[in-house]
């Protein structure tokens, strides 16, 4: 078994599939590259059990084989070279040997029948949704999923379609994040919850690409395939929590400011917060939103006033600045609207502008009750 | 991002306990006015039924007073063995979901029911279903109060009395306490009150405005109490009743012993006993006591202090042994007994220093 492939792009495609690979393996082939080629045609796929991730791309090749190849081995190498062609020779001797220009590299294989075979979906739906989008849903719902093992359902991110819209959301129970997309639709209902890690890998793929992804699922696994990738990962199995019950209705105290200034101004008191709940306190009455924080054990101390749009009673909330900053940061439109009804009820953050046709973000701050 | 795990206490209040369970146990005085103990020429009342409170009849008070109030009051003797088999079938039914309980008396308990063994996050549900058992199991009525410590738990079973309960969730502690009469503060009686509204301390809300060194001044000790209470700070944990003070084994001998070898045999055995009971227990004690029951059953007691805490059987064994060797038996010994006190689970562990409670509330999934 031999081919030859350009150095640059097969290090492009093995860096996105590397980042599957788990740093400690229990089961060492999982520490491997599968090359799979047939012809001209090289399918490499990376795995972690839970996910396996493989592309196909173009060789020069007339041959057929599978083989293993150490991932971390080859991607260091791989580095190092200027964009070449590279000759892959399977030797009999167990070792793969590389050619460049300057040289030859011999690296030990494994079977390639070692390697764990995908999932087959067993009659799945299908859902197409362009790259970008896709992208996008997960950037701006995946900081807000959980790290909680006993909930494990609120470490994913809630995929809910139907055929009005795609839905996204994710939550740690102290936050919550509902993206919906009313320009995207499903052909039935469906829902399943998606793990973290395919997504992020997702995520970096798909930015910015106007490719569409096809989604097939079933009960147990869903597929991701767009370009000549393909990603098949497991569900997280359980219910998700009834999200939609959470969300007040009822919002009389409307706060609207523009957003970079609301987040560098909590950006700067919260230094001066408490360093465990990093509460910081907003005041509101008439246009004028005092945020403030206090760390008695320190004895730091940091006021700010900020002109607002505000409708609704004088009120005090407490919330951790944490959560407010990376909900800030996440959003991109020049104003936000904060909705509250008590202290002791959720905030409600939704971008005023900026948004899509049929674009649509609800975010969902839980309070820290004020002790004085 | 929680700087204390909240706990979940309930404390739980019988109603008018004594006179409930006299008229339990005769008919003929239910629905009527009674009181229990107080007849007697200087005896004060211990518990009044509710047909009694009405006319304004209220436990301490003498019973000389209490009938000039309610010239039909009927009197009771106390009969407190009942009322300890009632205490001890409520006790049990508190014991099906949770160790941790504390009581006060034989009609008022704490429960931490935050972790408990039936695995029920809600304190409101447990505490409505221990008081629908209660009245099931002894046809009696209890209150109950559920909160984040053991004062507000406390404060709130009073506020739905009788046969109510109330709730008081973390995001309302703060607002409870600041609406709350001074006098209703567990701790405040008639002294303390009028000299809280002599400082103009009303509700927990004026009290939350004075100081700490104000409050340490005027109130001493207490003032610092009330100055954390009100502001939703107490950390006493709830303490179970055995807080053991000693540790025993003991046997009696089919027949008399009268050599200190076959002793010694036999306080090994016991020794054993001891630490199997003191790993149980996981407590240490520096005080051995030896128990020696004579044939003539006249009892002696010898013990020693040792210098550090001890749990092991060959510490024990050597110090039984030198009590043992000490001076000479009187007669033959019937009994042998080792007992450890001074054991090093009381006041010596460290309560969690007060942290102000900062809630970072949740979604309600």
């Amino acid at each position: 078994m031999k081919f030859i492939v350009s150095s640059s792009y097969l290090l492009k495609q093995l860096q996105v599939l590397g980042g599957i690979i788990n740093s400690n393996n229990t089961l060492p082939i999982l520490d491997n590259f599968l090359f799979d080629l047939d012809g001209n045609s090289l399918t490499v796929s990376a795995s972690d059990l839970e996910t396996t991730i493989s592309s196909k791309l173009d060789v020069e090749s007339s041959e057929k084989g599978k083989v293993c190849i150490p991932a971390r081995l080859l991607l260091d190498t791989l580095k190092t070279f200027p964009e070449q062609p590279l000759t892959f020779t399977i030797e009999d001797n167990n070792t793969v040997e590389i050619s460049s220009n300057h040289g030859k590299y011999a690296l030990a294989y494994a079977d390639g029948e070692e390697f764990p075979t995908p999932v087959e979906l067993n009659d799945p739906s299908a859902t197409i949704i362009q790259g970008d989008i896709l992208a996008t849903a997960i950037a701006k719902t995946i900081f807000a999923s959980g790290n909680d093992d006993l909930r494990p359902v609120m470490s994913g991110v809630f995929f809910q379609f139907s055929t009005e819209s795609l839905t996204f959301v994710a939550t740690d129970a102290h936050k919550l994040v509902k993206y919906t997309r009313a320009d995207v639709q499903a052909s039935q209902t469906a829902e399943f919850i998606m793990p973290k890690k395919p997504l992020n890998l997702l995520k970096s793929i798909l930015a910015g690409s106007e490719e569409d992804v096809t989604i097939e699922y079933n009960e147990s696994n869903a597929k991701f395939m767009f370009e000549n990738t393909e990603m098949v990962c497991r569900l997280i199995d359980g219910k998700y929590p009834n999200y939609e019950a959470v969300i007040p209705k009822e919002n009389p105290n409307k706060l609207s400011i523009e957003r970079n200034q609301f987040l560098n101004s909590v950006r700067r008191v919260s230094i001066f917060s408490n360093k465990t709940t990093h509460q910081i306190r907003l005041k509101i009455a008439g246009a004028e939103l005092n945020i403030s924080a206090e760390d008695i054990d320190y004895s730091n101390k940091a006021e700010e006033r900020l002109t607002c749009d505000y409708q609704g009673d004088d009120m005090q909330i407490g919330f951790n600045s944490r959560f407010l900053t990376e909900m800030l940061n996440n959003l991109t439109s020049d104003e936000v609207s904060l909705e509250m009804s008590l202290p002791n009820r959720a905030g409600i953050l939704t971008p005023v502008d900026g948004l899509d046709e049929g674009e649509q973000v609800t975010m969902l701050v839980m309070p820290v009750m004020l002790n004085s | 991002m929680e700087t204390v795990p909240i706990r979940k206490i309930i404390h739980v209040d019988m109603d008018a306990f004594y006179a409930s369970v006299e008229q339990l146990d005769n008919p003929e005085l239910r629905g009527k006015a009674i009181a229990v103990g107080g007849s007697s020429k200087r005896g004060v009342v211990s518990a009044a039924s509710y047909e009694a409170r009405k006319f304004g009849v209220r436990s301490a008070m003498s019973g000389a007073m209490a009938r000039r109030l309610c010239p039909e009051l009927i009197f009771v003797k106390t009969n407190f063995d009942r009322y300890r088999e009632f205490s001890e079938k409520i006790r049990n039914i508190f014991f099906e979901y949770t160790d941790l309980v504390e009581p006060l008396s034989l009609d008022e308990a704490y429960l931490d029911v935050t972790e408990n063994k039936k695995g029920n996050p809600s304190a409101t549900l447990i505490a409505e279903e221990i008081r629908n058992k209660i009245k099931e199991k002894t046809g009696l009525n209890a209150s109950a109060g559920i909160s984040i410590n053991k004062f507000i738990a406390k404060v709130a079973s009073d506020i739905n009395k009788p046969n109510g309960q109330k709730t008081v969730p973390p995001e309302d502690v703060i607002e409870f306490l600041e609406n709350l009469d001074v006098k209703k503060f567990y701790g405040v009686g008639k002294v303390t009150k009028e000299k809280m509204y002599r400082h103009g301390i009303y509700t927990g809300k004026d009290l939350k405005g004075k100081s700490l060194e104000y409050l340490s001044e005027h109130f001493g000790k207490s003032g610092a109490y009330y100055y954390h209470v009100v502001r939703g700070i107490h950390n006493s944990t709830v303490k179970p009743s055995r807080t053991r003070k000693s540790l025993a084994a003991e046997r009696t001998f089919s027949e008399n012993i009268s050599s200190e070898l076959f002793m010694m045999e036999r306080l090994e055995d016991i020794a054993e006993e001891v630490e199997r009971r003191l790993a149980k227990s996981k407590v240490a004690g520096k005080t051995i006591t030896l128990k020696i029951k004579y044939s003539d059953f006249t009892l002696q007691t010898r013990s020693k202090t040792l210098p550090f805490y001890t749990a092991t059987k060959s510490l024990i064994v050597n110090t039984v042994k030198d009590l043992l060797y000490q001076e000479p038996m009187k007669e033959s010994v019937r009994l042998l007994g080792i007992s450890l006190s001074n054991l090093n689970n009381e006041s010596k562990k460290k309560i969690k220093p007060s942290v102000p409670i900062e809630v970072q509330l949740k979604l309600d999934f």
